[in-house]
């Protein structure tokens, strides 16, 4: 039983977004779930038990890992920062853990500096690739020291890593669901910890229609929607099959975007920067006072032909132009054919007259694929710079694949940026960036 | 310092065209234009241009096991200025040796396809078309050498050697976000900002018409990743390292179980259900039955398109343009996914 404090509801909630942030220097082993002075003590047993509560697991274990230790966590599926839906936990992640109501309104407790991060090594229980209808391309690090620390945000976060084992005989799909909901569930339980706390720092989201005369801006993202384990989610069901549509910003920030995609994933969106997401805090900060922010618009990577792809960057560019947008922020996802839906949907835009820049991530040789509209290119990174060979004390999560051969690494040489979990995310949630040399 | 040399049989003073077919030569101390380096050549090593053409991976062999063995400080290749076949050695030994711990300096053309090849590894000292530069090539060639020697390269002036194509990774104060939503606002009003990554340098003009396909010789030319079943080269399902050459001379179409497609960036089910629709051997050997079209290249050129960056895939183009040439084709009919 949650017990819920209503002091900190403020009395316009219902029209704005409210996040209370906590910050948690440490997170220790205990027997009773409390937050004291920046110090977060979880019973780890009851953490196992509520991920195990899922049928189609079979085992976990939970442990705690820390920034500076010499320890890699291996097959990283997703991170999720613990938050909780203070007035009604039962609505925390809508449509993934219980009842469906709308994100981005109310009042919602963030756990800061912390991240759930499951990890899982299907090919352990499953063969994955027969069950998957294309070839999966897995290695997905986070590395808590060393060279590789840097690249990825959850080498700077504790962490509470969630060591999944599934059922061999249930299908993929249902094992995937089974972790990302108890993922979520420990997310929501940890962050239960901070009911009736006081907050670091409380800060309102508005959305609303002033600000009429300044500059609309769209943020058009991609994300990737294929099949079970390459899936991004909204209020827990795939976005597959959709075409663009308009998301409230704050639905973005409040949990309702989720990630389950596990390839390729130094270009992929964890959860927790859709949570924490860099492009739409900022945009926020910035409504009514610089530009009015118009919306996110979700728009499908990898679509599989051309005319799919200039059918959706027409849709979402027509969206845009429709909200007033002057001016669209293209997010690309993933690499490949993902990177020519960017390229068109930034030239429909253009087309249309409505001013954009494009957030991509490059290779040795540069961009993947290019327009001559696309002058305004934020570049993220090289994710196929090498990072130095880097040989941890203790590895978790089980064997991890080289991401070109798929085979099995055996002994740690220098590892591809492509693996380092969210590395060069294309929201532009991190601080990295190309130089031509 | 220790210093080696890399020529062709034409520089190396062996001949020119009959030459070409000369095989890997290790030779003591400076040879031909080594000897106006200004520094001291321990050992030249020498190969014909057809011979490093036609057997690449032999040749490469062994002159990487000639300069291991040497272990010099740096390897001079060139200069190649125009020459195509031997400014494309240039740069592969290049790439190699730099790839197990040997500097290179190499000085070429912009547009030699060597300049590709090296896949940014070598530093290049950029020189005109014909040898009529060449002691001044020699003398910044050997100042270069010895700056990349002594880890100095980096600050060299401007323009001293080509861009290398690289893209290095740096973190910024700003994130992505920021940065993307600061250009924007730039955009919007009117004001000036500079873009992160520009594209490749090249844009292909459209060539003139055939006037005829009748008369001439067709190539099929793929990205689709096509290979013969079970991939003997195995040819990679994305950012592919090369590309590959395999026999259709007697074939009237690509039989589903005898090819493929390996290609990672697409669901290859249905395709290789027929591989005739990635590359349409069937209807290309119709038309060539009614007449409409003239001989047909006995090789299907195959790469992967998959995430292959822009640079490298420019690359493999030059590379099977200049195959094509060379052997008389006058049409290619290239295929994508």
């Amino acid at each position: 039983v949650m017990v819920v404090d209503r002091s900190g509801t403020s009395a316009d909630s219902a029209s704005s977004l409210e996040v209370a942030s906590y910050r948690v220097a440490d997170v220790r082993q205990a027997t009773q779930m409390r937050l004291l002075k920046g110090r977060l003590e979880v019973n780890l047993e009851e953490v196992r038990e509520l991920a195990l509560s899922e049928p189609a697991v079979t085992e976990v274990q939970v442990s705690l890992v820390r920034p500076g230790e010499s320890v890699r966590l291996a097959n990283v599926l997703d991170a999720i920062e613990p938050c909780i839906k203070a007035d009604s936990p039962e609505t925390t992640f809508a449509g993934i853990l219980g009842q469906l109501e709308p994100l981005g309104l109310g009042l919602t407790n963030r756990l800061a500096d912390v991240a759930v991060v499951p990890l899982c090594d299907f090919r352990s229980t499953h063969d994955v690739d027969r069950e998957m209808e294309a070839p999966i391309r897995w290695h997905s690090i986070i590395d808590m020291d060393g060279p590789g620390r840097p690249y990825t945000h959850w080498g700077s976060t504790t962490n509470v890593v969630l060591q999944f084992t599934c059922k061999s005989d249930d299908p993929l799909a249902e094992c995937d669901r089974a972790i990302r909901r108890a993922t979520a569930g420990v997310a929501r339980l940890l962050a239960s910890a901070t009911i009736g706390a006081p907050a670091d720092v409380t800060e309102t989201f508005c959305w609303d229609a002033e600000a009429a005369d300044l500059p609309g801006i769209a943020a058009i993202i991609q994300v990737g929607a294929d099949e079970p384990l390459l899936d991004t989610y909204f209020y827990g069901s795939s976005l597959r099959d959709t075409v663009p549509f308009l998301i409230d910003p704050r639905e973005v920030l409040d949990g309702a975007l989720t990630a389950g995609a596990y390839e390729y994933s130094g270009v992929r969106n964890p959860t927790q920067f859709y949570q924490r997401n860099k492009l739409v805090l900022s945009l926020l900060r910035l409504h009514g006072s610089r530009i009015r922010f118009v919306g996110v618009i979700p728009t499908l990577a990898y679509v599989q032909s051309n005319f799919e792809k200039s059918r959706h960057a027409m849709i979402a560019a027509r969206l845009a132009k429709s909200l007033g947008a002057t001016g669209a922020i293209v997010a690309s996802y993933g690499t490949g054919n993902a990177q020519t839906g960017t390229m068109l949907t930034c030239r429909a835009c253009e087309a249309m007259g409505v001013k954009t820049t494009v957030i991509v991530s490059e290779t040795n040789g540069g961009l993947i694929d290019h327009v001559p509209e696309a002058d305004a290119v934020i570049s993220v990174g090289n994710h196929e710079e090498l990072v130095r060979e880097w040989e941890p004390e203790a590895t978790l999560g089980g064997r991890y694949y080289d991401v070109e051969s798929n085979s099995p690494i055996e002994s740690p040489g220098p590892l591809s940026l492509m693996g380092y979990f969210g590395s060069s995310s294309q929201m532009g949630d991190t601080c990295l960036r190309t130089v031509a040399v | 310092m220790k210093s080696m040399h890399f020529l062709n049989q034409f520089f190396a003073g062996l001949g020119g065209e009959k030459a070409a077919k000369q095989p890997p030569l290790r030779l003591d101390g400076a040879v031909g234009p080594g000897r106006k380096l200004d520094m001291e050549i321990s050992a030249t090593v020498v190969c014909g241009d057809d011979y490093f053409g036609e057997k690449e991976s032999e040749a490469l062999g062994q002159l990487l096991q000639w300069v291991e063995d040497e272990k010099p400080d740096v390897l001079i290749c060139g200069p190649a200025f125009a020459a195509g076949r031997y400014g494309y050695a240039c740069g592969v030994l290049a790439r190699e040796v730099v790839r197990r711990g040997i500097p290179a300096v190499c000085a070429m053309h912009e547009d030699n396809p060597g300049v590709l090849a090296s896949d940014g590894a070598a530093y290049i000292v950029p020189t005109g078309e014909s040898v009529s530069g060449m002691r001044d090539v020699l003398l910044k060639m050997s100042d270069l050498a010895r700056a990349v020697a002594e880890g100095r390269a980096e600050s060299a002036p401007p323009g001293t050697y080509l861009p290398r194509g690289r893209k290095e990774n740096v973190f910024v104060e700003k994130s992505g976000a920021d940065r993307a939503i600061e250009m924007m606002l730039a955009k919007i009003a009117g004001d000036s900002y500079e873009t992160e990554a520009k594209p490749p340098l090249e844009r292909v003009p459209v060539p003139k018409a055939l006037e005829s396909v009748a008369s001439v010789t067709l190539a099929l030319v793929t990205e689709a990743g096509v290979v013969p079943k079970d991939n003997p080269d195995r040819l990679e399902q994305c950012r592919a390292k090369g590309w590959h050459s395999y026999d259709i001379s007697g074939l009237d179409s690509l039989e589903p179980g005898s090819f493929e497609s390996v290609h990672g960036g697409f669901d290859v089910h249905v395709a290789n259900r027929d591989p005739n629709r990635l590359v349409p051997l069937d209807a290309v050997r119709a038309l060539q039955r009614e007449g409409r079209i003239g001989r047909v290249d006995g090789f299907l050129y195959s790469t992967t398109g998959n995430c292959t960056p822009a640079a490298r895939s420019l690359k493999f183009g030059h590379e099977i343009a200049q195959r094509l040439t060379e052997i008389g084709v006058a049409a290619a009919l290239v295929t994508g996914t």
